[in-house]
């Protein structure tokens, strides 16, 4: 990062006091409740005063297939998002921008869509697209085809695709947009210069807009990733706050709140700070490519 | 290119969007005619009845009378629980962006590093904590309890970091040899980055108004609920609401941010290409 200015200008002090708001309800809203998600986790489940159990929520959930179940689904979810949304969004900007210039706001629209929607709209949007005899992709398709009538939702080899393609329709528009903006903001003269040296349309993709969009990309792929850990109405709404047939859709998230409706406090706070070192991961994952990029 | 070359690629462009635009747009479409359907009509086998017999108003007015949940309050608790966040996350987020861009002080490496890492942590996995931490504060079951946690954001932070960083030194001189002091020179600069701060705002108010969680956890009065908690209840199978409610519900729970990003949509992009390349 650039330094602005090597003398900080006026008091020593003048930082801190534009930090400070941000800094007390840090500490008020984020740190106090991780410290307090900690302490929850070594005692014994339920409210209140518990039990000091050590790590004994801990060594449970090593054991727990229910928890490896979510964490293999929040995964596989979270990883197929990012693999199918990218390329998809970064493919529609592309023909956005080729269309015509009159329509392109109006399309882009449409397109986002379904990021201004709750989630549990989406859900029940998606409910009666899917659903087992009236859902509209049975109705239009498998129906007329003579084939019978597909239970989408209830076939766990399809919950998490089904989960899966909810976000790619929720979040691609968006994406889309954030990529759009992107490409606009790319200087014309990178791509008169690479006319210059290849008529390939492919190569100046290949050598000017890839790279040049990478840091809106990084964004994207870190956007969907703490939102494929957090997904949560969408879930509630679609697989009714369980986990669907044999647990085929239950993510971490679901699990949490599982436990807590419960009041197994303790243990649903194992599972939230357990996924901390992943979160490290990525955090040094980001920091790396943020350097790369630099 | 030539012209009819240019109308050719966008024509084609457009063909090859079209099946995008109809897998996102018609069930929406579906959504808002189905408020005026009845249960009878809606469960009918959609060619016969994709748009309703007569266009009833009856299933809105049940909404909006509050014969299935109190449909005035919820909305009115989304409204002022979203534009809270809203305001409170742009400000704390563009004073401290404000902070790191354009100050250095010690310690300034780990705090930007932690306000990344708050980026990366799901607000929703420490629903927990976070409910009975506001519980102790004396919050629970008030619009202050979902307002205040959802204040700190670290992709603010990290945005207006990147917004002030490229605020031309020579405003901040300027100011300061007129002899204003330094919160008069930040004021100073807000209006040059006034696009970033309404974009940011927009941004947050949408993922306050998808919320679902932490105010699920928070907030028991039916009355002080926000709309994605009396939306559940809608759908919830057991209670019986007509079909034709939920998707009026449904319709009214888009429109606030759709007309808000309508109305935003061009300054936030042309404010996100200067920014996203650099």
């Amino acid at each position: 990062m650039p330094a602005a200015d090597q003398r900080t200008p006026g008091a020593r002090w003048t930082p801190f006091f534009f930090l400070l708001p941000f800094l007390f309800f840090l500490l008020l809203f984020w740190v106090i409740p991780l410290v307090g998600g900690v302490q929850m986790s070594l005692h014994a489940n339920g409210l209140g005063q518990a039990e000091y159990v050590g790590f004994a929520h801990y060594k449970a959930l090593a054991n727990d297939e229910r928890y490896v179940t979510a964490l293999r689904n929040s995964f596989v979810y979270t990883l197929a998002s990012v693999v199918v949304i990218v390329p998809l969004a970064l493919w529609l900007a592309h023909l956005l921008r080729a269309t015509f210039r009159r329509l392109r706001p109006v399309l882009t629209f449409a397109l986002l869509l379904p990021a201004l929607t709750p989630p549990s709209v989406l859900a029940v949007l998606f409910l009666m697209v899917f659903h087992g005899r009236n859902g509209l992709l049975n109705q239009l398709f498998v129906m007329p085809l003579g084939f019978e009538p597909v239970n989408w939702l209830k076939d766990p080899d399809f919950i998490l695709s089904g989960l899966v393609l909810q976000t790619v329709w929720r979040w691609t528009g968006f994406m889309t947009f954030f990529i759009l903006a992107g490409m606009e903001g790319i200087p014309r003269v990178y791509y008169e210069a690479a006319r210059l040296a290849t008529g390939s349309r492919w190569r100046q993709f290949w050598h000017v807009t890839l790279p040049q969009l990478r840091p809106v990309l990084l964004f994207v792929a870190v956007y969907l990733v703490v939102d494929g850990f957090s997904l949560f109405s969408g879930a509630y709404v679609l697989l009714g706050g369980s986990g669907g047939t044999a647990d085929a859709g239950l993510l971490t998230v679901t699990y949490v709140f599982l436990k807590t409706r419960f009041f197994d406090y303790g243990s649903a706070s194992a599972i939230s700070i357990s996924l901390l070192p992943l979160m490290v991961l990525a955090l040094l994952g980001c920091l790396f490519l943020r350097r790369r990029t630099a | 290119m030539s012209a009819q070359g240019k109308t050719q690629r966008g024509a084609l462009s457009l063909l090859l969007l079209g099946p995008f635009l109809l897998a996102v747009l018609v069930p929406f479409l579906w959504m808002v005619l189905g408020m005026f359907k009845t249960n009878n009509e809606f469960f009918q086998p959609l060619a016969k009845a994709f748009f309703p017999a007569n266009y009833e108003w009856q299933n809105v007015g049940e909404l909006l009378e509050g014969k299935w949940v109190p449909f005035w309050d919820v909305f009115g608790n989304s409204l002022v629980v979203s534009l809270g966040q809203a305001l409170g996350a742009v400000t704390l987020s563009a004073t401290a962006g404000y902070a790191f861009a354009r100050f250095t002080f010690s310690g300034k490496r780990l705090l930007f590093v932690l306000a990344v890492a708050l980026i990366l942590v799901p607000r929703q996995l420490f629903a927990v904590p976070l409910f009975s931490w506001v519980n102790e504060l004396g919050l629970s079951d008030s619009l202050l309890g979902v307002m205040l946690p959802g204040v700190v954001t670290g992709l603010g932070v990290v945005y207006f970091t990147q917004v002030f960083r490229q605020v031309p030194e020579e405003y901040l001189q300027a100011a300061r040899i007129c002899g204003a002091t330094e919160l008069r020179v930040f004021l100073t600069v807000l209006p040059l980055v006034w696009p970033a701060l309404l974009s940011y705002g927009m941004i947050h108010f949408i993922l306050a108004w998808h919320e679902h969680l932490v105010p699920m956890l928070v907030l028991t009065t039916e009355t002080k609920q926000t709309l994605p908690l009396a939306l559940a209840k809608l759908y919830d199978v057991s209670q019986r609401t007509p079909q034709g409610v939920q998707m009026a519900a449904s319709t009214f729970a888009v429109i606030p941010t759709a007309v808000l990003f309508a109305l935003c949509h061009r300054k936030f992009k042309s404010s996100l290409s200067d920014m996203l390349v650099h």
